[in-house]
């Protein structure tokens, strides 16, 4: 039986059709689908541990410069999904990494402290430091809703962090708040993350308003095992 | 190098979101081919359920009832699709399993009410091993959809004297729900716990083998249910509530506060007293 048991491990390969192309050709897949399955691994990657998914990925692939290249707009999606939060100079405040302050070119802006940084997406750190001006219609508003969800985030959440940002479409001013929370303990095997997003759209004469939400949890579990919690409202 | 990536692959799998098990694996394949074998082995997937057409029952799949393409029912012990030279068990082993896979429907039927189960045999040299497979998909809430699979792989050493054999088990119990309903959004929960145990225990009339593992499944399935409930529960509910306070955190500090002033106050009461 032992030897039957190494004999079906070499069929094993023909069992299921997804591994069937593979076994059958014995090709190789293109560098363009490693790239696709490597930056799909690191975007899945749970709170707090992008760096061990990272490092697990960069063995598997084991070609550094592929990494770099093709999986480069997958470390900064990940980083503005999970609004990961970031110590600036000059502010007391860290600033989110969001889609909403994403000025290309790897830079964001914090209109808080009314500066734009380059963001090192692996490093996690920003540096390059420029002035940033906020449009002045919609910055009296911006700053506004800033202060209470300073004030509201430091009451509902432990270690939070929230940025505001302006922005004017079709002649609205719409701004968009972001809140971030984590607790990260590896050596307890659990990491968790928070995240809140909150969209209110209003014309300048503010006949009307209009607000959206969407609130995200995760915990990953993994003493012995794998266990995810994910809710998204 | 070869090494380093299986283990690379499996601390990702310990990472990566376990409700997409079986894409993760393939993509994991696709990108280190040569690490197939090793990890079809090594990562527990759902249970996939097959018809036995002869004995009209169903019965589980997974890599211990594989030969080739086709997959051994433990009720007609027959091979779906047929196969002329499929592994088969000894025939003590044969009956042993037959045996088994009676006692263990009992059982699922007791804890489960419903759900399939299946046990397979295989001969080693020096005793045999065995894998004990139940699924059961919730059907009790429409809205929450749910599943159990549970795999208990066990390897018996028979002792030369015949009297006593040890035993080895590793279980994993898969645990899913899921809700998605406009008013409360997703709730994803799911994942595995894997356990193991090893134990030396007597054979004869009253205690054969098959009573000596049905109680450390039922052990094992019983202390598992525990923890998944837990941590399922307890736990990601303690972590949620670290991150987002329902109460605002001034109260909560305020409320400590308290606490530690009539804690204190008590204490000196106390010690008052003594004096």
């Amino acid at each position: 039986m032992e030897n039957s048991k190494n004999d079906k491990s070499t069929k094993l390969s023909a069992t299921q059709p997804k591994y069937l192309n593979m076994a059958s050709d014995g090709d190789e897949i293109s560098d363009q689908e490693k790239v696709q399955i490597v930056s799909d691994f690191i975007l899945h990657s749970p709170p707090g541990e992008f760096n061990e998914v990272f490092n697990d990925v960069r063995k598997l692939l084991n070609n550094d410069d592929l990494l770099k290249e093709g999986a480069s707009g997958a470390f900064a999606q990940y980083n503005k999904d999970q609004l990961i939060p970031v110590r600036i100079e000059n502010s007391d405040n860290l600033v989110l990494i969001t889609e909403y302050n994403d000025l290309g070119n790897n830079r964001f802006f914090d209109p808080r402290s009314k500066q734009s940084f380059k963001y090192d997406h692996l490093r996690k750190e920003a540096s390059e430091y420029q002035t940033y001006v906020p449009d002045a219609s919609s910055e009296p508003w911006r700053a506004a809703l800033d202060t209470e969800f300073i004030e509201y985030t430091k009451n509902h959440y432990k270690d939070g962090v929230c940025s505001v940002v302006a922005r004017i479409n079709s002649g609205n001013i719409v701004l968009t708040a972001c809140i971030e929370d984590h607790q990260f303990q590896p050596k307890n095997y659990w990491n968790g993350r928070w995240r809140s997003q909150w969209s209110i759209a209003f014309n300048s004469n503010c006949t009307s308003a209009e607000i959206r939400g969407i609130l995200k949890a995760q915990v990953h579990y993994y003493e012995e095992g794998n266990v995810q919690l994910l809710i998204g409202l | 190098m070869a090494e380093q990536q299986f283990d690379c692959a499996l601390d990702l799998m310990r990472r990566l979101p376990p409700q997409e098990i079986e894409k993760n694996l393939g993509d994991l394949i696709d990108l280190v081919p040569s690490l197939c074998e090793d990890l079809l082995s090594s990562v527990d997937q759902p249970l996939k359920i097959a018809q036995d057409k002869e004995a009209g029952k169903d019965y589980l799949l997974c890599d211990y009832n594989r030969d080739g393409d086709s997959y051994r029912s433990p009720w007609s012990n027959t091979y779906y699709p047929p196969l002329e030279d499929g592994s088969m068990p000894s025939e003590r082993l044969r009956k042993l399993e037959l045996d088994a896979n009676h006692a263990f429907d009992q059982y699922r039927e007791m804890y489960f009410e419903g759900g399939v189960s299946s046990v397979y045999f295989w001969d080693l040299e020096h005793g045999f091993a065995g894998v004990i497979l139940v699924k059961k998909t919730g059907d009790g809430s429409k809205k929450i959809k749910g599943c159990w699979d549970s795999i208990h792989v066990v390897e018996v050493q028979e002792k030369s004297s015949g009297r006593m054999s040890h035993y080895k088990m590793t279980s994993t119990a898969m645990l899913w729900l899921q809700t998605n309903k406009a008013g409360s959004g997703t709730m994803n929960l799911g994942g595995s716990l894997t356990r193991q145990i090893e134990l030396d225990g007597p054979v004869n009339d009253a205690n054969p083998h098959l009573v000596n593992i049905g109680r450390m499944v039922e052990d094992m399935e019983n202390k598992i249910r525990n923890t998944l409930h837990e941590i399922y529960f307890s736990k990601t509910k303690d972590i949620v509530n670290s991150l987002r306070s329902v109460q605002p955190i001034c109260e909560t500090m305020q409320q400590q506060l308290l606490k530690q002033d009539l804690a204190a106050a008590l204490q000196r009461r106390h010690t008052k007293g003594e004096n």
